[in-house]
């Protein structure tokens, strides 16, 4: 393994490499097969999602497996780069836990990752300053204390380190960017903040190792600060994709609302609330707005299904439907599961959400 | 944008002036930060990495303040095309804004970083008055300038709209 002693201590990472590299591939494999389950059913998911995926469990495997050119110190550090900061972006992008949600059938274990997610412990380990300290805080424990140099000649404990190192970089990433369907959506302030606090951190962290060594290892001086400024300079580029993906984000969120707002307004001139305009919206968009029909008709589909069966709801993945006040934010697609066992409501919303945008009057 | 398939409302956007200066000096504060982070640090060498004199609150301060700057370069980024997406985007205010962030975020470092704080020089090894005079004396011209463009799009446009 990785280690401040051993001299050949930069081949893979033995068992706990071929342990995640096998998850690696199992992951992706799983994630493809489950989109393609989705296309072959007549939903969309987006292409790019798996490449996206794929390219992620590559990174990933790629880390595990392979050595990267350099002293121990960048070596470990590259490595960590890959686990902690390169791959949890692309990853998140990809959305895997909706995928999830979407393929499994309606049943236990659905309901089961649905409880998970609503969970406490869930909302509180995303919420994300939490994310954050767990993140940098536990980069700040293995480099400040004697942890990594513990760690060198104890395959568990380095396991584990570096276990802790990918979850919590996961962890930081699905906190940040917050595109699955959780209990509590974050505002983009504590988002951001937290966000800007883990670099500022991790740049601090990066800086002092420039200079000063975790204590008790013995690296070698220009692989020390080789080391810390693939840190440093790592961190940047993870921090640019994680707010590129929060910013991007936003900016389809607050384009779908004006959409809506813009459409309402069309529909019914003076009435913008945006609590009526979905109820009122669904009756008056066959007669008015024919163009809209197919987003008023998916939402209708909703209104139709909630009213019998209330108890399904727990079932929904969808984040929108809990929040009361965006009604209608397709895009996260998590809308369009429900009428998987329901075709009659699915033919009404053939369009789909994707489609109603670009059919304004 | 898809957006621009839906009608504006009938009013018709309006522009907003205070939003456009304030997001572009947000760009321009962070590429200015982003300049100097390139050029003294990359191309030239001149500053170092860290050196071992750096206060913890320099560093931190330092820390903070690049972390600032990479969400800032993205904030403003997405910011100034929502404003575009909006059509809300006053052209005068918006010059202003991006020179008043420019000189800003230059006259901070320079008075706060490398004299307050005292985090790093612009250079080593030198008699660094000089640079300090260059670096102070370009960012108050920035800021200047930006400070007059923006008492010229007030003055010509009250509402912002027919300034260019």
């Amino acid at each position: 393994m990785i280690s401040a002693h051993t001299p050949g201590g930069g081949h893979g990472t033995g068992l706990f490499g071929a342990v995640l590299v096998l998850g690696a591939a199992l992951s992706a494999a799983g994630y493809l097969a489950a989109a393609a389950r989705l296309r072959r059913r007549g939903d969309g998911w987006p292409r790019h999602r798996d490449a996206l995926f794929a390219a992620g469990c590559a990174a990933l495997a790629g880390a595990a497996a392979g050595t990267p050119p350099g002293g121990p110190f960048t070596v470990h550090m590259i490595r960590h780069l890959v686990f902690a900061m390169a791959v949890p972006p692309v990853l998140a992008a990809a959305r895997p836990v909706t995928l999830v949600l979407r393929t499994l059938p309606a049943g236990p274990p659905r309901r089961a990752l649905r409880a998970v997610l609503g969970s406490r412990p869930a909302a509180l380990l995303l919420f994300p300053p939490m994310a954050a300290a767990l993140d940098v805080g536990g980069l700040w424990l293995l480099y400040r204390t004697p942890l990594l140099s513990r760690s060198a000649g104890r395959p568990l404990l380095d396991a584990a380190v570096h276990l802790h190192v990918l979850v919590s970089g996961l962890l930081l990433a699905f906190a940040v960017c917050c595109l699955e369907p959780v209990r509590h959506r974050w505002s983009l302030a504590w988002r951001g903040g937290a966000l800007l606090a883990a670099g500022a951190a991790h740049a601090v962290l990066a800086r002092t190792l420039y200079a000063t060594p975790p204590p008790g290892t013995a690296f070698a001086t220009a692989d020390l600060r080789r080391g810390a400024q693939w840190m440093y300079y790592g961190g940047d580029l993870a921090e640019l994709a994680l707010a590129s993906l929060l910013a991007a984000d936003w900016y389809a969120r607050t384009g779908r609302a004006r959409r809506r707002a813009a459409r309402r307004e069309t529909a019914f001139p003076g009435a913008s609330a945006p609590r009526e305009g979905v109820r009122t919206g669904r009756v008056a968009g066959r007669r008015v707005v024919p163009g809209c029909s197919a987003l008023f008709r998916l939402l209708a589909s909703h209104d139709q299904q909630r009213i019998p069966a209330p108890g399904r709801r727990e079932d929904e993945p969808g984040t929108a439907r809990c929040q009361g006040p965006r009604p209608g934010s397709g895009g996260h697609g998590p809308d369009r599961t429900v009428h998987r066992s329901r075709p009659a409501a699915r033919t009404g919303a053939a369009g789909g959400p994707g489609a109603a945008p670009g059919a304004g009057p | 944008m898809s957006s621009r398939s839906v009608p504006p409302p009938p009013a018709g956007p309006l522009p907003r002036p205070e939003r456009s200066l304030a997001v572009c000096a947000l760009l321009g504060a962070a590429a200015m930060a982003a300049v100097d982070e390139i050029v003294f640090h990359q191309l030239l060498h001149w500053h170092h990495f860290y050196d071992r004199s750096t206060s913890g609150v320099g560093l931190l301060s330092d820390g903070l303040l690049h972390t600032a700057e990479l969400l800032g370069l993205v904030a403003g980024f997405f910011l100034f095309a929502d404003l575009r997406r909006r059509r809300a985007l006053a052209p005068a205010h918006a010059w202003a804004g991006l020179f008043l962030g420019l000189g800003g975020f230059q006259l901070f470092d320079g008075i706060v970083d490398h004299k307050l704080l005292r985090v790093h020089q612009i250079r080593y090894g030198v008699d660094v008055t000089g640079y300090d005079w260059a670096w102070n004396g370009a960012g108050a011209a920035l800021f200047l300038l930006g400070a007059a463009l923006a008492v010229r799009a007030r003055g010509r446009a009250p509402g912002g709209r027919t300034a260019t």
